[in-house]
């Protein structure tokens, strides 16, 4: 029996992967990842707004200013990570007559303000680009600050001691209390739903995969005669391991291409301050600093079971689902609460943080299904422990232990029923007559 | 030898097959008739351990029917059950392999098969490009790849030309010189009684006729007489005892009677005019099973 499990899960894992559409959506998503990776190369590549050549002509009606807007253009676009080039140039020519041959030019008049020190017009013909209008805002309140400081001779070191921010050493005397780190927002805020976002692409490839398989055998008829060789426990199974394994290959695709993505943006991107190396160096740092790092000795592996065990329950019920629908339609609508599921457990991961450890929340990262994206995300800030992220696998595990006991009655029928007529009673007969 | 012994199945308060019995020895045909719903495929069903009778015994040379001796039995359904998008080869691979056959092994016998088809070329195109008939073939092959002990044949000939369907029957014979133990399911009358020589008549899952096909036609004796008389008004015959009715045929009369005795009657009537047919006649299986299983719908 086991070499028919083998045979029927390879069969069915080849079938998979071997089908053009697999590989044709592979490519597809492929392109689609590095194309989104790279979005500011592609866009500058055909003339958009990442190659900006701004020109912009300064009027410095105050004959003092000039050099210190030069130089503060510069640094704003270092904070600002913009690739944009700008040419500045200073002019004697009137306001009147470079407003005449303004073109694409951005006219910049400073002025000298006895209430304000510094005043500026900025003057183009059309709407300026965001980017580029933060850009010569930021630097023209950095300029107005350095003459405030000539004009008013303040000592520019004692103003830079008044105005830094204030040191506080931090004591948290209660170890269980929330940790304060704001790197952590920004784990919550960006890193985790990026990290989660491929496990609920894959729910989705999984519950349709599966799905349309068994469908596709039961209504093809040929279901008879492989149930006649093989049990229905037996090739349930194989197609829970199957689909199983086709999830971990797409999933370990999807990173791959990420990280394909990441390359060839290392390769082609030509600012220093975007490569790749600069933005993990950054990013490590706020995991550093958040203290999540410390941590993942064991989120990944709490992580990885949960996933793994979401996986097997959402398979389980899927070919459940799948075994007892006699037409596409109707398993399309009744996989639809599976995926309303998958993302309602996406939103409440991401937004985990709002919630402010209440018991409702703690008590939804029990849940089958909802707790595989929840748990870690609570455990990482804090608001739950690790005590309660083994409960959830342990709720896991026995839920799919109940439901693979008990739905296999129901598979079993269901790959041999033809007719819609009562079916929900059939069903309910069926748990019913095995308890 | 396939042994059924009062088999009964319920589907919740309905009764699909009632205290059915036959056995099947080896190399031997047996039909399988009934109407639709009578419990024709329940009985495959049971026997192919799809389902689990309520009642009774199902077992295949003394051993119950299970996944262990699955493996000596070949299903060919009523309804085409392919892979469609399968090549020809694929699909045997596949089936050939759930019977526990060696790749080798298969390809050999699918070889062998395609051959005695006449569809050799067809080996790698996709099944779903394949006419009827073909598929039907191509069903037939994964059937008996695995040469069955026992093979069960659901409405074998549906969608074939005269042609194919003599090459089927070539191979249901040829199986069966080899020990097959074969169940023939169809509604086409002509086939069960050329095949089969023991068969049962299911109605609403009961045994209502059972036993040689030979021995149930004698005990039906004759009942029919086809006639053709020169200068002869043969409506006249219905004034005979036992006559029941008389057909008017495109160059024969067919008259119906209710025993042996009336044909003797009918014989001394017209045998002084010139007699051109006189074909006394039993019935057929489908005079049978429409008598059979009429009766229960009136």
């Amino acid at each position: 029996m086991n070499k028919k499990l083998r045979f029927l899960t390879k069969t069915s894992l080849l079938k998979k992967i071997k089908s053009k559409w697999f590989i044709g959506i592979n490519i597809l998503i492929l392109i689609i990842i590095v194309g989104i990776l790279n979005i500011d190369s592609i866009i500058s590549f055909f003339g958009g707004d990442f190659s900006n050549n701004l020109e912009v002509v300064v009027i410095d009606k105050t004959e003092e200013v000039y050099d210190i807007f030069k130089a503060n253009i510069d640094s704003s676009k270092e904070v600002l990570d913009s690739d944009n080039s700008i040419k500045i140039k200073k002019s004697n020519k009137s306001e009147k007559e470079l407003k005449k041959k303004l073109d694409d030019k951005i006219l910049i008049v400073l002025k000298s303000s006895p209430e304000e020190y510094l005043t500026a017009k900025v003057i183009s013909k059309k709407k300026i680009d965001a980017i580029d209008y933060q850009l010569i805002t930021s630097a023209l309140s950095s300029t107005k600050y350095n003459y405030g400081l000539i004009k008013t001779n303040i000592d520019i070191e004692k103003l830079k001691m008044i105005s830094s921010e204030m040191k506080i050493d931090r004591v948290v005397l209660d170890k269980d209390s929330k940790s304060a780190a704001d790197n952590m927002d920004t784990i919550m805020g960006t890193v985790f739903p990026t990290i989660i976002l491929p496990f609920f692409m894959l729910v989705i490839f999984l519950v349709q995969m599966i799905g349309s398989e068994i469908y596709e055998e039961k209504s093809s008829r040929s279901m008879e005669i492989i149930i006649s060789s093989v049990s229905p426990k037996v090739h349930f199974i194989s197609k829970i391991i199957s689909s199983n394994l086709f999830a971990i290959i797409q999933g370990t695709l999807l990173i791959s291409y990420g990280a394909i993505g990441l390359i060839v943006k290392n390769n082609i991107s030509t600012s220093s301050s975007s490569s790749i190396t600069s933005m993990f160096s950054t990013l490590w740092t706020t995991l550093v600093e958040s203290g999540f790092v410390d941590k993942l000795y064991y989120i990944i592996p709490i992580t990885l079971l949960l996933l793994l065990l979401s996986f097997f329950a959402y398979s389980l019920v899927a070919g459940i689902l799948a075994s007892m629908t006699v037409n596409m339609e109707d398993y399309q609508q009744i996989q639809t609460p599976i995926m309303l599921v998958s993302l309602l457990s996406y939103y409440l991961a991401i937004m985990a943080g709002v919630f402010d450890g209440s018991t409702f929340i703690k008590v939804l990262s029990y849940v089958p299904f909802i707790s595989c994206l929840l748990s870690p995300a609570l455990l990482v800030i804090e608001q739950i422990s690790i005590v309660d992220v083994l409960i959830s696998i342990a709720v896991l595990l026995i839920f799919n232990i109940f439901i693979f006991r008990h739905g296999m009655g129901i598979y079993k029928e269901g790959i041999l029923n033809y007719s819609n007529e009562k079916v929900w009673s059939k069903f309910k007969k069926i748990i019913k007559n095995k308890n | 030898m396939l042994i059924l012994k009062n088999i009964k199945k319920n589907y919740q308060n309905l009764v699909a097959v009632d205290n059915l019995s036959f056995e099947v020895s080896d190399g031997e045909i047996f039909g399988l008739l009934g109407e639709n719903g009578a419990g024709k495929t329940t009985t495959f069903r049971m026997i192919m351990g799809l389902l689990e009778p309520n009642n009774g015994t199902i077992s295949l040379d003394g051993k119950k029917i299970d996944y262990s001796t699955i493996d000596k039995i070949g299903f060919v359904t009523e309804e085409r059950s392919l892979l469609t998008k399968l090549t020809v080869k694929e699909q045997i691979l596949y089936y050939g392999s759930l019977k526990g056959m060696s790749n080798s092994e298969i390809l050999k016998k699918l070889d062998y098969w395609l051959d005695k088809f006449g569809i050799k070329d067809y080996e790698n195109k996709k099944i779903k490009e394949l006419s009827k008939g073909n598929q039907q073939k191509i069903q037939f092959i994964s059937a008996v790849i695995n040469e069955p002990k026992l093979l069960i044949l659901d409405e074998p000939f549906t969608g074939l030309d005269p042609i194919n369907v003599k090459m089927l029957k070539d191979a249901i014979y040829e199986l069966k010189e080899k020990g097959t133990s074969i169940i023939f399911s169809s509604h086409q009358m002509e086939y069960i009684e050329e095949f089969c020589e023991k068969l049962v008549i299911l109605v609403k899952g009961k045994t209502i006729l059972e036993g040689y096909l030979e021995d149930i036609k004698n005990s039906y004796g004759i009942k029919k007489i086809l006639l053709n008389v020169l200068d002869y008004d043969v409506e006249k015959l219905s004034k005979i005892k036992g006559v029941k009715t008389i057909n008017k045929k495109r160059d024969y009369y067919e008259i119906n009677i209710d025993n042996e005795s009336v044909v003797d009657l009918i014989f001394k009537e017209i045998k002084k005019y010139k007699v051109l047919k006189f074909d006394a006649k039993k019935p057929t299986l489908n005079d049978i099973f429409i008598e059979k299983v009429g009766g229960y719908h009136e």
